[in-house]
């Protein structure tokens, strides 16, 4: 077994060589080359003859610094990979700064290599400091070959010949002991230092590959002009070749390869379809640089490609026929050129569908079946799908190239490397758990869109919200990026909130009077989906409420709005007896292209109580769709793309055995003794089928009010009226008694506390509107009424 | 220690990697003049510029004087290119040659400068 690297090899003694010279040390020598050289000249040229030999002496200087330079750049900076040992991978970075007389403990080199930036790089992307890991390293120079060998395993992982900072580094904290209790309370596993190296090693390969040369100065003299294109359109290939190459990874991609195959075998035109966010342009622009870097058939090569935009094209447009003409000309020009592929972005719009659009397709059709010039039409499934129904000769000339989600390690490599790109161009620093959040957030609250885009939009959402203001873009940072933008609370309680929602109970009863079960269960369901207890691949609760009417329901999911999701406007209600024909399914379901739906609201407001109220009058295919929604937490539109309700509390409410409540209540019972007979009824009857009430998190039952119950609904109505009329400045009282009468005048069993409403606008609302109008009370008094002020 | 590794370094690796670099200088230069490109498209119309022929033979041979005109005017740019490219190579190339040849003997230069120097 190799016990550890020579530190004091010809190779290692370079290194450190060049760590002491600096990288300014060469640069320097190459200007005293030139200054030598320079006085060389001035000597030969003005000295006189007898000293001109003074210039040799200048000439051996300007010689020997350039010597000099050279070597240190080119031998002591710059040390290739000998072998494949250990001792001949080690990169000078490494070398360099290793003592060889000292101790090689793990701690000694933690301590040398730390403050390189592969080092630094570890640290930040893994939210770490120095301080907390470093006393965690051993002393002892015999740990140092195992962790050696994990270095060299990294490289090769990596594909890396060399063995770098960070290889090191990321070993030498996976194979330390002490560090392990650290990274579990940091919720670390091995794997993600894993992933943290691999990050590291793309970005160094990254800067080893060399600048891709996209042609000459005469690679274009063979192909026309351009000008109405370049109106009109924008050519990708231009953003390649002057803003730099950042799709080197996605150029070997299979989607890049489909399209250059379809070319190739001689197709005019090409479908790209996939769903918006899955990367359709950036395919584009790796195809582009491909084209440029002439890594492709002859045919191909040096092609350019330019994407046209309809609003632009139709709003040049002044009179009829105008459109048709400008579009002629940009094809006829592309055709002429000779290497222009055209992209219809969001083709779609160029076949009538949409805002913004026009119907090019019978001038398209031609050029299509002539091949005169080459397409990408890219457009999403469903587009894809409508095109072929409506236009199927058209479509059935585009050879399809279909792109899928990629898997969740090809997304986390995208976005890493789109975060460096980000850092770049924000100042920020994001780290990993940023993006690993980023990815998970996006694929719970994005469903519209597809990865890697929807994940790359919240990353970039997230730099505006830099840990405790600073550059660093944390998992904290990406939640609230989401919290933010949908309305959701994805972070974790904080320590107010959490108190809140142990209160949670006491907060709703300060709005509901009594069923103490209902709100324990609904209480208890919130608190579970915040502590992150509840699976999250279903809604955070789903109530069933039964009971008379009048008794609480809508009153408790209002409650839960205002007191769970801060508003009571946080709610979609839906009245069931309004969807009782089959048809009505397609309301729920439509996307929102003519009308609101059930999904757009929730789309909209996916942070809510949806309350279905009168659940038993909808129609059995809504209560199927609902068998779904419960146990999945999502819904499909008719467009096919799925809606969540991951972030919904579900209730739905019937009065189905309401007399039934009743009858069990007046013997006495109380409601957990007669719950479960009660849901056997309801199965027996029909009203309910077993695999819906199953499905519920909890029914719960809500029993009839008593008239003291109903005293006290009356006085929480009655601070209603004072909330208003403090406007006024103006406050009611009633005395017991009147509160006494207006119950026993509005109480009616079979409306529980419904009356109560109207009972109080009588008795109370209109008697002090009259004495208001009357001039009998002013602002600043406080009336107290009795029995025999009410006016019934 | 330092000595010994120079002088290996500069009559081995070093001089390999003269070689290579001015091997791929020479290569930059042509890619950077098209040099194939051109060749291949000697003779092609100058930015495609054509003209298509009409019906009639006076249409017909003034699409063809149009057509030679936009080729000669092609030709004689990229000839020019070509010769441009071919000086350029040929500056390239000789100073290569030169910077592998002068490079063994540097070091000694250096001596022989020192003592010319040094003895008026």
């Amino acid at each position: 077994m190799n016990a550890g690297p020579n530190f004091n090899s010809l190779r290692a003694y370079k290194a450190r060589k060049a760590l002491k010279l600096g990288a300014t040390m060469p640069r320097l020598l190459q200007s005293g080359a030139v200054g030598f050289a320079l006085l060389a000249a001035a000597i030969f040229i003005m000295a006189d003859s007898d000293k001109r030999h003074v210039g040799f002496l200048a000439i051996a200087g300007a010689l020997a610094t350039f010597m000099a330079a050279v070597w240190i750049r080119d031998d002591l900076t710059d040390l290739p990979p000998e072998d494949k040992t250990l001792d001949g991978r080690l990169s000078g970075e490494v070398l360099g700064r290793l003592n060889p007389r000292a101790d090689m403990s793990p701690q000694y080199v933690w301590n040398a290599l730390v403050g390189h930036w592969q080092a630094n790089f570890f640290l930040n992307r893994l939210l770490i400091s120095n301080e907390m890991v470093t006393g965690a390293f051993s002393n002892d120079p015999n740990d140092m070959p195992a962790i050696w060998q994990a270095a060299m395993q990294y490289a090769d992982k990596g594909g890396n010949p060399e063995i770098e900072v960070g290889h090191v580094i990321g070993a030498l904290l996976n194979n330390t002991p002490g560090l392990k209790p650290f990274f579990a309370k940091l919720r670390f596993t091995p794997d993600e230092i894993d992933q943290v190296m691999a990050w590291l090693d793309r970005a160094l390969e990254a800067a080893r590959v060399e600048k891709p040369f996209f042609g000459g100065i005469g690679r274009d003299w063979s192909s026309g002009f351009t000008p109405v294109l370049n109106r009109f359109g924008h050519n990708l290939s231009f953003d390649i070749e002057h803003g730099g190459s950042q799709f080197g990874s996605l150029t070997k991609s299979a989607g890049v390869a489909a399209l250059q195959s379809s070319f190739a075998q001689g197709s005019g035109a090409v479908a790209l379809i996939g769903a918006d966010g899955i990367g359709k342009t950036s395919h584009i622009y790796a195809l582009a640089q491909l084209l440029l870097e002439g890594k492709v058939v002859p045919t191909l090569k040096y092609n350019q490609i330019i994407s046209l935009n309809p609003s632009v094209i139709i709003s040049s447009a002044q009179h009829d026929g105008e459109l048709e003409q400008i579009v002629l000309t940009l094809l006829n020009e592309a055709t002429h050129a000779g290497h222009i592929i055209l992209f219809l972005d969001d083709a779609q719009l160029f076949f009538g569908e949409g805002t913004g659009s026009f119907d090019m397709t019978q001038i398209l059709l031609p050029v299509v079946q002539s091949h005169g010039v080459r397409l990408i039409l890219a457009m999403e499934p469903h587009d894809f799908q409508r095109l072929k129904t409506k236009n199927p000769a058209f479509a059935n000339l585009l050879s399809p190239v279909t792109l899928t989600e990629q898997p969740e390690s090809e997304v986390m490599s995208i976005l890493e490397d789109t975060a460096l790109g980000l850092e770049y161009k924000r100042g920020s620093m994001v780290s990993y758990e940023a993006l690993c959040e980023a990815y998970r957030l996006s694929g719970r609250y994005d469903q519209e869109h597809a990865y890697p885009g929807k994940a790359i939009q919240l990353l970039e959402q997230s730099l505006t919200h830099g840990f405790e203001g600073s550059r660093m873009i944390t998992a904290q940072s990406v939640q609230a990026a989401v919290e933010q933008a949908r309305g959701v609370k994805v972070s974790s309680a904080n320590q107010v909130e959490a108190d809140a929602l142990l209160h949670l109970e006491d907060a709703i009863h300060e709005r509901m009077i009594n069923q103490s079960r209902a709100v324990k269960v609904v209480a208890s369901a919130l608190r579970r989906a915040r502590a992150g207890v509840s699976s999250t691949k279903r809604p955070i609760g789903s109530f069933l409420f039964l009971g008379p009417t009048g008794v609480g329901k809508t009153e408790l999911a209002k409650a839960i709005a205002a007191t769970y999701f801060g508003d009571e406007a946080n709610m979609i209600r839906l009245d069931m007896s309004e969807y009782q024909q089959p048809d009505d399914v397609q309301r729920l379901l439509s996307n929102g292209e003519h009308d609101a739906s059930l999904i757009v609201s929730v789309r909209q407001q996916p942070f809510t109580v949806l309350l279905l109220d009168e659940i038993e009058k909808a129609h059995p295919n809504i209560l199927n769709l609902l068998l779904q929604l419960l146990d999945e937490g999502e819904l499909t539109d008719s467009a096919g793309r799925p809606a969540s309700f991951r972030d919904c509390v579900i209730i739905a409410t019937s009065n189905a055995g309401a007399s039934s409540i009743r009858e069990h209540i007046e013997r006495g019972e109380e409601l957990e003794e007669f719950e479960k007979e009660f849901t056997d009824e309801l199965i027996n009857s029909n009203q309910f089928k077993p695999e819906l009430l199953n499905r519920f998190d909890e029914i719960v039952l809500f029993r009839p009010l008593k008239p003291d119950e109903l005293a006290q609904v009356v006085l929480l109505m009655l601070d209603g009226i004072n909330k208003t009329l403090a406007n006024q400045n103006i406050s009611v009282e009633l005395t017991p008694a009147a509160i006494a009468v207006i119950v026993e005048k509005g109480n009616d069993p079979r409306l529980g506390a419904r009356p109560m409403r109207r009972m109080l606008q009588r008795a109370v609302e209109d008697g002090i509107a009259g004495r208001i109008l009357r001039g009998e009370t002013q602002p600043g008094d406080h009336v107290v009424l009795d029995a025999g002020d009410l006016a019934i | 220690m330092l000595a010994v590794a120079f002088v290996r370094w500069w009559y081995g690796a070093g001089w390999k990697l003269v070689q290579k670099n001015v091997r791929k200088r020479m290569e930059r230069t042509s890619a950077s003049f098209s040099i194939p490109t051109l060749m291949r498209t000697l003779f092609a119309p100058w930015k495609r510029i054509i003209t298509s022929p009409g019906a009639g033979l006076n249409a017909y041979f003034r699409a063809m004087i149009d057509n030679t005109v936009s080729r000669f005017v092609g030709f004689t740019i990229r000839i020019f290119v070509l010769f441009a490219a071919g000086i350029c190579m040929l500056a390239v190339s000789v100073a290569g040659v030169l910077q592998i040849f002068l490079w063994p003997l540097m070091p000694f230069l250096v001596v022989a400068c020192i003592a010319k120097g040094l003895m008026p």
